[in-house]
This record gives C-alpha cells, sequence and structure tokens, in this order.
C-alpha cells in the first residue's frame, strides 16, 4: 500500500523528515529521503511543496529570528535543489502540479552581487513559483530574450547596487520598446531597492526581503492577469 | 614632486576658510579618541560619486593617476569634509592576482558613472590555495593597478596631507585576510565552504590569505606610514558570516588588526552590509580600532533607526567612536530633508554615550544627487560634541 492511501500520520512524518532534512543542510539525507517518499507512493508534487519547499520556509523563518544564518541559508538551498533533482524526473504532466506563475530572475547588468538571488530564486520556487534563473550580469537584451523564450508573468531583476539598481529603468525601457512591458509585472530586487523608485523607473514593485517579496509578487501575477495586459498603477 | 599636488598647493595653500575652531585632522583625530570636539565630524566614503562631481567618468580616470588625485582634491576643497578617502576600486586590489593577458576579462566597465564590475580569480578552494601557495600576487606584482595606479594615487594624497600641514586626513584603504579570502572566489563560495568543506583545508586557505595581508601591511607601513599616514580604513570581509563563521574564522581578521594598529595611530573598521550583532561585539573587544563604520542592524533585530543607533552607541560608549548616516541608499535615493533628519537622528542618539562621525554605511553611490551630500554635511556642522 502506498503513503497516500496508508495512515495520512504516516505521509506526514516522512515529509517532515524530509523537511527536517533541507533545515539540517543534509545533501545525502535528503535525496535518500526524498526518494523515500516518492518509493513509498507520496506524489513528486507533494515531496516537493510538503516536504523540500516546507523545509525551505522553515529556513526562512529560522533565519528571520536569528536561529540560523546566511552561510546556513544558502547550503539549505543547495540541499533544496539536490532534493529537487531526486523528484523532478519522477514528475508527469498529469500529477496536478499547479505553478503559481512564471518568472524570470537575473542580476541586472554590472552586478555581480549573487547570494540574493541565490537565495531569492530557492524561495520563489518553494512558494510555487516557476523560476527561471538567467544567472548574474544579464544585459537588457538577454531579459528580452528570456521574456520571449519562457514567456513568464514576472520578470525578476535582482540590482543589488543603487548604480545599477538606477538602471532598473534602462532595462524596463528596453522590455517596453521590444513590445513586452504590457505582457509581464518586472520587481526589483536587492538590499538597495527602492519601491518609489522602482514604479518610478517603470517597474511595478520591489523587496530587500524574498519571503516578503512572495506576497509582492502573488499581487503582481493576479494584477497581471486580472488586468489581462493592462499595467498596475 | 606631483604636478597635480602642486597645483592644488598653489589655489589652496593659505587661502582656506576655517572651518570651526579645530582643524579637520584635528577633529578626526579628537573623535576618535573619544574626546570633545568644535563639530561632528563628517568624513563620507565618496569613492566613485567625486569622480563624477569633479566632473570625470570612471572609464576616464582608470587609467590616469592625476584625474584620480584631481577628483578627490577638487571635491575636498569644495564641500570641505572632514577627511579625504583614498580612491579605491576592486582592481586596485586583485589585480595582482591576475597575468596581465587576462586582466581584461576580469574587470568591466557598464557606464560612466558605474562600479567597476569584477569576476573571481579562482573557481574552487584547491585553485585559490595553489594561487597563494604559487604567490602569484608576487609573479603578476609588477605592472599591476595596486603597484601602478593605487600606490602612486595613495603618494600623491599624501603629498597633499603633509604640504597643507595635516589640516585635513587623508584615509588609505587597506582589506582584511576575510575580504580577500572571499573576494578571490567569490563571496558565495567562501561562505558556503565554511560548512562544506573540512575545517582544516579552509583555515589552511584563510593563513595563506592572511599571510600575504601581514606582508601588504609592511609594505603599507613602508610607503603609508613613513609618508605621513595616520588614519588607516580596515575594509572587513565576514560581512555574511554567522557567529559560528566568527568564532571559527574570525581569528585571521583579530592577526591583521593586531599588527595594523602598531603600524597606524588611527584605523576604523568598516562593516557594511546588515551587521551581525557578535561581529560588532567582537570590534569592540579587538584591541586598537578606535572606530568603526557600521551600517544596517541584522535582519533579526527589530529595531528603529534610533534604536539601532542607540544600541550601538551604548555598546560603543567608552571604547569606540561610532561611524552611520545617512544610508548609503537614502543618500541616493531620499530627500535633502530625510538626510538631515536621519543625520540628526543619528547624531542625537549617540553622542550621549560616545563620539559620532558623520558618513553612510559604505560608500557614496555616483548617482546620489549632491544636496543630498550637502544637507549631510550641513547637518553635522550643526552639531558640537
Ligand atoms: C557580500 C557583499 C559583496 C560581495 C558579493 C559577493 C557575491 N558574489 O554576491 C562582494 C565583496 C564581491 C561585493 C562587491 C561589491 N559590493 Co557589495 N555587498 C555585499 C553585502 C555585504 C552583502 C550582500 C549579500 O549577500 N547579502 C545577503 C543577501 C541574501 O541579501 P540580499 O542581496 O539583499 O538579497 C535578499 C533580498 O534583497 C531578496 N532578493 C535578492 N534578489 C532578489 C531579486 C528579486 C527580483 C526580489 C524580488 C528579491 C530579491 O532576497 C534575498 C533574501 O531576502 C552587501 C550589503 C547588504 N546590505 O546586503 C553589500 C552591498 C550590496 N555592496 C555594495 C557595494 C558598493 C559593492 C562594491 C561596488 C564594492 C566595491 N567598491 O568594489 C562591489 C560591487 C562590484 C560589482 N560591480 O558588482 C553596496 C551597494 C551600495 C549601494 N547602495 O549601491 C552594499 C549594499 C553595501 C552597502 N551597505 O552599501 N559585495
Ligand atoms: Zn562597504
Amino acid at each position: 500500500m502506498t503513503a497516500q492511501g496508508r495512515d495520512p500520520a504516516e505521509a506526514a512524518g516522512l515529509l517532515a523528515r524530509l523537511a527536517d532534512l533541507v533545515v539540517a543542510m543534509d545533501v545525502e539525507g535528503v535525496r535518500r529521503e526524498a526518494e523515500a517518499c516518492l518509493a513509498a507512493g507520496l506524489s513528486p508534487t507533494r515531496v516537493i511543496s510538503e516536504g523540500l519547499s516546507a523545509g525551505m520556509r522553515s529556513v526562512g523563518e529560522k533565519f528571520k529570528a536569528g536561529e540560523v544564518y546566511m552561510p546556513e541559508v544558502l547550503v539549505s538551498c543547495d540541499v533544496y535543489y539536490k532534493g529537487l533533482e531526486a523528484v523532478r524526473p519522477h514528475i508527469v504532466p498529469s500529477d496536478g502540479s499547479v505553478s503559481r506563475g512564471k518568472m524570470i530572475l537575473g542580476t541586472i547588468h554590472g552586478d555581480i552581487h549573487t547570494v540574493g538571488k541565490d537565495v531569492a530564486v530557492p524561495v520563489f520556487q518553494a512558494a510555487g513559483y516557476d523560476v527561471v534563473d538567467l544567472g548574474v550580469d544579464v544585459s537588457d537584451d538577454a531579459f528580452v530574450d528570456a521574456i520571449q523564450r519562457h514567456r513568464p508573468d514576472v520578470v525578476g531583476l535582482g540590482t543589488y547596487m543603487t548604480s545599477t539598481f538606477m538602471h532598473a529603468g534602462a532595462t524596463v525601457e528596453t522590455i517596453r520598446r521590444a513590445g513586452l512591458r504590457e505582457r509581464v509585472r518586472i520587481i526589483c530586487g536587492g538590499p538597495a531597492v527602492d519601491p518609489a523608485a522602482a514604479r518610478r523607473m517603470g517597474a511595478d514593485d520591489a523587496s530587500d526581503d524574498a519571503w516578503e517579496a512572495v506576497g509582492k509578487i502573488g499581487r503582481l501575477v493576479e494584477c497581471l492577469r486580472a488586468g489581462a495586459g493592462r499595467r498596475a498603477s | 614632486m606631483s604636478k597635480v599636488v602642486d597645483e592644488w598647493m598653489g589655489r589652496l595653500k593659505g587661502k582656506l576658510k576655517p572651518v570651526g575652531e579645530m582643524t579637520h585632522w584635528e577633529r578626526m583625530a579628537a573623535a576618535f579618541e573619544l574626546k570633545p570636539t568644535d563639530m561632528v565630524p563628517v568624513a563620507p566614503e565618496l569613492d566613485y560619486w567625486q569622480i563624477t562631481y569633479a566632473g570625470y567618468t570612471h572609464p576616464e580616470i582608470y587609467n590616469d593617476v592625476d584625474k584620480t588625485t584631481d577628483a578627490c582634491i577638487r571635491t575636498w576643497a569644495d564641500l570641505r569634509t572632514d577627511a579625504i578617502w583614498m580612491y579605491v576600486d576592486i582592481s586596485h586590489q586583485i589585480e595582482h592576482f591576475i597575468p596581465a593577458e587576462k586582466r581584461p576579462e576580469h574587470f568591466i566597465h557598464r557606464g560612466p558613472n558605474d562600479y567597476l564590475l569584477f569576476k573571481p580569480i579562482a573557481k574552487t578552494l584547491d585553485e585559490a590555495i595553489a594561487l597563494y601557495e604559487e604567490r602569484t600576487f608576487e609573479k603578476y606584482g609588477p605592472g599591476s593597478r595596486p603597484a601602478t595606479h593605487y600606490t602612486p594615487h595613495m603618494l600623491q594624497l599624501l603629498e597633499f596631507q603633509e604640504k597643507m600641514d595635516r589640516v585635513v586626513p587623508i584615509i588609505v584603504g587597506i582589506g582584511t585576510p576575510s575580504n580577500f579570502a572571499e573576494t578571490i572566489v567569490e563571496v558565495q563560495k567562501f561562505v558556503r565552504w565554511t560548512i562544506t568543506e573540512p575545517k582544516a583545508k579552509l583555515k589552511h586557505y584563510l593563513d595563506l590569505a592572511l599571510g600575504e595581508r601581514l606582508e601588504a601591511l609592511d609594505f603599507y607601513a613602508e610607503h603609508a606610514r613613513k609618508n605621513g599616514c595616520e588614519f588607516v580604513c580596515l575594509f572587513g570581509g565576514a560581512r555574511t558570516w554567522g557567529p559560528k563563521q566568527l568564532e571559527e574564522f574570525g581569528y585571521a581578521d583579530k592577526a591583521f588588526v593586531d599588527k595594523a594598529v602598531k603600524i597606524f595611530p588611527h584605523v576604523f573598521w568598516h562593516i557594511c552590509g546588515h551587521n551581525l550583532p557578535q561581529a560588532m561585539e567582537a570590534l569592540t573587544r579587538w584591541d586598537g580600532i578606535q572606530a568603526v563604520q557600521y551600517d544596517m542592524p541584522y535582519y533579526s533585530q527589530k529595531l528603529s533607526w534610533p534604536e539601532w543607533f542607540e544600541s550601538v552607541a551604548r555598546l560603543f560608549a567608552g571604547k569606540r567612536c561610532a561611524m552611520n548616516a545617512p544610508t548609503t541608499q537614502l543618500a541616493c535615493h531620499g530627500t535633502a530633508a530625510e538626510v538631515k533628519a536621519m543625520v540628526r537622528q543619528f547624531i542625537e542618539c549617540t553622542l550621549p554615550h560616545t563620539t559620532a562621525v558623520i558618513m553612510p554605511g559604505c560608500e557614496i553611490d555616483s548617482f546620489s544627487p549632491l544636496e543630498n551630500v550637502k544637507a549631510m554635511i550641513d547637518t553635522a556642522r550643526e552639531h558640537r560634541s
């Protein structure tokens, strides 16, 4: 009998153990436990959302509470990815997995800060978004290409310094000139961002906290879908 | 003897109106020594901003030492801050680790007002260790920008300091072992390795970085201190470490401080970002540091700005001079009134406990409006300490 059909407490136990391993930064353990969850018949979607992603959420809570620090967060992110690697091949389209939206995210040209992006991407994935990581030092044209290729709802601009944040306007303008501005919502992230300044530059929002940004991204996606192309004011 | 300095001497020597009762130098030294000052000193790290202010672009000054020095002195002559920070960019710090033909790929200019972008030098811990063990920095040193740009610029400014009879101090910036160990491989890698790599191996790497930095201090003793340098900013790395990392790997920066404070009379530490409380405490224990340029409260500390300023001032009471305000972000995106308010808040929360120097926690961004920089300076000038 599968864990789905078996005792729900047992399934919950398996998933909780998997989440704990993300927090404990246990690479080997995560792979083994993720496979054990699948072998017990839990769906890949549940393994991701209630196991791995739940682990990432609790890493965020512990980080904010000062129980773990940036090095642990980064290694937990890596462990989360190792878990995803084990589970992804088992996902079948009929699995019922629903993405809350698609996002592309990259560090804007001229900026090499990556720690923030390395944390933000798995946090957004764990929150249910399908995120394409474009990497660092991404040119404006590369953002345009990625919008055409991946058709995201949201474009995340990693802008970790004031000077690169101030270039968000140029990136938005390039996206607008390519005729793609109405198709997407744009959010800036990094320690030096300012939501009002981001809007002045033509983006839709900004956040210096990935966990807070999850809410903002949700609102942007809703807005995009409701407005059928019209930009949020 | 340099022409650019002599030109400025002709324009400035004997012609400057005093600002307050103390000289800029006396004001900075007194604040560092926790003594009263006629006004709260103001010494923002102007780096790239002053290049733009002086009418140059970064690509333009990149290969021109005289223009770099000219920008620093010109900005000071207009604004009369209490110190002149020498201009430092990342190529000044790491180019001597890179062979000449590879340098162009490592440094990229984005635009006229932008920071220099750099690519890491080593990808793995083994590669990074080899860089040091093979003493690449020695091999590639001559002809690299630390020798051809950083040092001549520093010497020009120190010449200006001395010829101006030490009315204003030059601040020389020096990277610490943690800063170098991280920059060479990229911070995010180093930080992960503190958990994933064998401790002894990472310590070996850090020891090599420490060794190079201690040798660098001999160079600074010979070329900076002997030419009059007294004020030094130690640029700390380790800004994304947790308490465990600090405990296990903080020894390298501590050993570096021990040597630096024996060479220079006025040493301060630069800790930008979200400041780990344990790191702030360590900086009050590491003997000889006189002041700390700090930044934002740690993520888990739910503090308002006044609460944060006051908590640091209490921690520093009788031990360290506190340097902050406004934030780099506010200096760029805020209004002059907001800048003024934040500087006032910082001064009011700090002075009951210790001395203060006005400067953002990191360099002023080159897009920051002039009126904001002026608002910061004017507000400092209103306060006696
Ligand atoms: C570590 C660090 C470095 C490392 C970067 C290593 C790396 N590979 O990433 C090194 C030493 C190389 C470095 C270099 C420089 N740095 Co630096 N650096 C930092 C520091 C201390 C921490 C950054 C960090 O990793 N934070 C931890 C992460 C997790 O936080 P985060 O980036 O904010 O990300 C969070 C959120 O913003 C959000 N998020 C992240 N991405 C995204 C994306 C989207 C779309 C969304 C919605 C949210 C989001 O999620 C994350 C979790 O909550 C910051 C200070 C700070 N306050 O953060 C300065 C800081 C970013 N650096 C700064 C500067 C100036 C520089 C240099 C120019 C220094 C110099 N003179 O050479 C160079 C830049 C070179 C270049 N061209 O890029 C300044 C920028 C100042 C400004 N306002 O412009 C800062 C802010 C320091 C300061 N207080 O002034 N730096
Ligand atoms: Zn800094």
